[in-house]
């Protein structure tokens, strides 16, 4: 099964795609979902094969918080960061409860992106 | 104890005249003419209290006044009354006298000198005042006297009393002069001879012992008693109207049948309460009307004295009560302006913050719809930047690679004016740490370092001996220091100066204020400044959203701002902060 790197979840399309291209031309292999669904059948179906989950706040189909609480249910140990446009204290706090390890403001910075995946790569957690 | 006479000053002052100076705080008054209030409250408290106080006393009068009115009518009455009484007894002891004589001792014996003599010494020792006592015939002739006149011999057939008395069995006169010259009244009796014609006994009453007897019954100085005849003329001397036989023009009431007689009421402006009564023995009538008179004034006296006092009273009360009336009224609506203007204050705050929350959704919405493309920019400016360094062909062309940074610094600069747009309805965590007020100021300032000594601007801080050190979010109140002294530095022109002035008000709060010799804000907008996107920087200078920023991160340290200015002198900003913030959680 194909390693992924960075699983990308957002609705905004172009920023994703965008986001995944710089990211394969730095050599490590992204995944986009555009909506909560799909990225957590995604997940359920490579358990294991991804290190880091960038995950937005506004889905079209479930709120932010929710998708990373499902996706803590079924891969507890998975690395998840959420970045957001706007999102609130509240937000953050939540997404921290529920076991996010990174809270970013949009626009997201690729090399301090790349910091922390090289980081999160250096220690493994499984 | 001054302070105390301020505080009753402000109290029962009318302090609501100065309402409506403030007009945008005019239209959130509930009342619009506060003196309107003051002077309906006063008129109808004044009415509700005085009103039944006038009608009771109204009625209290005419009480008085009723019962005063009754009570001399009955006095007079009484003495009316006795005095007739008494003038009758007089009168009927004397003529019962005479009629005892003329039956019990027969013409012979009364014609006799020496007889008669000691007849009428009986009858003075017996009853008294009587003067003489004669005897005549029909002709007028005197046929024998016993008295101390020199009368003997006179003959009476010319008087008008004498005729009379001829025609009746008894007889009583008026008050006449006759031949003595002194005012008398005559007492006859008329008798049958032995040869059957008529004789007369008359006998002379003395008026000085009746006028003692009316006298007598004359009770203080306003009472006046005296007799008059038929026609108004005195039979006794009178007080009001003067000596004997003067004419009285009194209205005196008809003798009838009934001896009652049917006084006409008093009316309200006589000064007199009169009584007539007629003096008349049970078996002949006399000439005789007594009457007694009363002064009002007598009896008024006492009930004059009382009006007065309640006069007086009723004064005082009426002054009284207006006075409490008027600054209960000035206390009542004092106090109902006071609530008013705190009511409309807090309509005004509420209607700012009610702009600056819908101003701050509205940043919200667009700072989100901003932020998306921005990502979106920033990714793909990236990866055009990625593809000159990643891939071989132009990644020397170091002049596109300078435009695409600069694409992407102004993106993260746009990025952090928008977070920045969010931070103002965004509910940052409070970090409340201690904050030094004089570094902190000193940050502040040392920005602008550079801009004061090219513009040549007068920088000067003032602390307190004992230098704050507060417990606050330091980031806020940076962002607060920063936006007013940015703000100073703005409006002031070269050659001016900024004074930031620190100083404690309580030992709990402490007072800042930004001061600067700039332009001054114009009256009209010194209300409009909270407002966010209120400007009169022209051009790019100015979002509006400083001050209104500023006034909310001032709210958020429970802490308050406000602002004096005059155009062209300049202006200064006060921020009164708590030393120590409440923590709470504000979500």
């Amino acid at each position: 099964m194909e390693h992924i790197d960075i699983l990308i979840i957002d609705d905004e399309e172009k920023f994703a795609a965008m986001l995944a291209r710089r990211i394969e031309l730095r050599e490590y292999h992204s995944k986009v979902c555009h909506d909560g669904k799909t990225a957590l059948q995604w997940i359920e179906k490579h358990l294991g094969s991804v290190s880091l989950i960038l995950l937005d706040l506004q889905l079209p189909d479930m709120y932010g918080t929710q998708v990373l609480e499902d996706i803590k249910k079924i891969h507890p140990t998975v690395p998840v960061a959420i970045m957001t446009g706007h999102g609130s204290e509240k937000d953050k706090k939540e997404c921290e409860r529920l076991g996010a390890f990174k809270f970013m403001y949009k626009p997201i910075n690729i090399d301090s992106l790349m910091t922390i995946l090289e980081h999160i790569k250096e220690v493994p957690n499984d | 104890m001054i302070k105390i006479n301020q505080t009753f000053i402000k109290n029962f002052w009318p302090t609501f005249h100065n309402h409506g100076q403030n007009s945008h705080l005019k239209s959130f008054y509930t009342f619009t003419d506060y003196w309107r209030l003051w002077v309906l409250s006063v008129l109808i408290l004044i009415a509700t209290a005085l009103l039944p106080l006038c009608l009771v006393t109204i009625i209290h009068y005419q009480l008085i006044q009723k019962s005063v009115d009754s009570e001399l009518n009955l006095r007079v009455e009484r003495l009316s009354s006795n005095a007739t009484n008494a003038i009758n007894f007089f009168m009927e002891e004397r003529l019962d006298a005479l009629i005892f004589t003329v039956n019990e001792i027969g013409y012979d014996k009364l014609t006799n000198k020496r007889k008669l003599d000691e007849i009428f010494k009986n009858l003075k020792l017996g009853f008294g005042g009587l003067t003489d006592l004669s005897v005549l015939d029909t002709d007028g002739n005197q046929i024998n006297y016993s008295g101390p006149f020199n009368l003997e011999g006179k003959n009476y057939k010319n008087q008008a009393w004498f005729s009379e008395s001829l025609g009746k069995k008894y007889f009583i006169s008026e008050v006449f002069n006759g031949y003595r010259d002194l005012p008398h009244i005559i007492i006859a009796v008329r008798s049958v001879k032995p040869d059957g014609s008529f004789f007369i006994l008359r006998a002379t009453l003395d008026t000085e012992r009746l006028f003692q007897k009316l006298t007598s019954y004359r009770t203080g100085d306003h009472a006046d008693l005296f007799l008059v005849n038929n026609e108004g003329i005195l039979q006794t001397p009178s007080v009001t109207y003067g000596s004997i036989f003067e004419q009285t023009h009194l209205i005196l009431p008809k003798k009838s049948g009934n001896r009652k007689i049917v006084e006409t009421p008093p009316k309200k402006t006589d000064l007199f309460i009169s009584k007539h009564s007629f003096i008349s023995t049970k078996i002949v009538g006399t000439p005789f009307i007594l009457v007694v008179q009363k002064k009002k004034a007598d009896m008024m006296h006492t009930w004059l004295d009382l009006r007065r006092n309640i006069n007086w009273t009723v004064g005082i009360s009426t002054v009284l009560i207006i006075l409490v009336i008027s600054f209960a009224s000035t206390f009542m609506v004092n106090k109902l302006f006071l609530v008013d203007k705190a009511k409309a204050e807090t309509m005004l705050q509420m209607e700012q913050s009610h702009q600056l929350a819908s101003i701050g959704q509205l940043a919200a919405g667009v700072a989100h719809e901003i932020n998306n493309p921005l990502a979106v920019i920033n990714q793909t400016a990236g990866y055009i930047k990625d593809l000159f360094s990643f891939k071989d062909e132009p990644r020397n062309d170091e002049e596109i690679l300078e435009y695409i940074d600069s694409i992407l610094d102004s993106v993260d600069r746009c990025g952090t004016i928008t977070q920045q747009l969010l931070g103002f309805v965004r509910q940052f965590d409070i970090k409340i740490k201690k904050v030094c007020l004089k570094e902190i100021i000193a940050d502040v300032l040392n920005f602008h370092k550079k801009e004061a000594e090219y513009r040549q601007i007068n920088v000067s801080t003032s602390f307190p001996d004992i230098i704050p050190e507060i417990i606050t979010d330091k980031g806020k109140l940076q962002q607060i220091l920063i936006n007013l002294i940015n703000n100073a530095f703005q409006s002031v022109d070269e050659g001016c100066s900024i004074n930031i002035i620190v100083s404690w008000i309580t030992m709990g709060t402490i007072k800042i204020v930004i001061q600067d010799t700039g332009c001054g804000i114009p009256e009209e907008n010194l209300v409009k400044i909270h407002e966010p996107f209120f400007s009169t920087k022209q051009g790019k200078k100015g979002t509006g959203l400083g001050l209104s920023i500023t006034y909310g991160l001032v709210k958020k340290l429970d802490g308050t701002i406000s602002v004096q200015s005059t155009k062209d002198v300049g202006t200064a900003f006060t921020i009164v902060l708590p030393v120590k913030i409440q923590e709470k959680e504000l979500g």
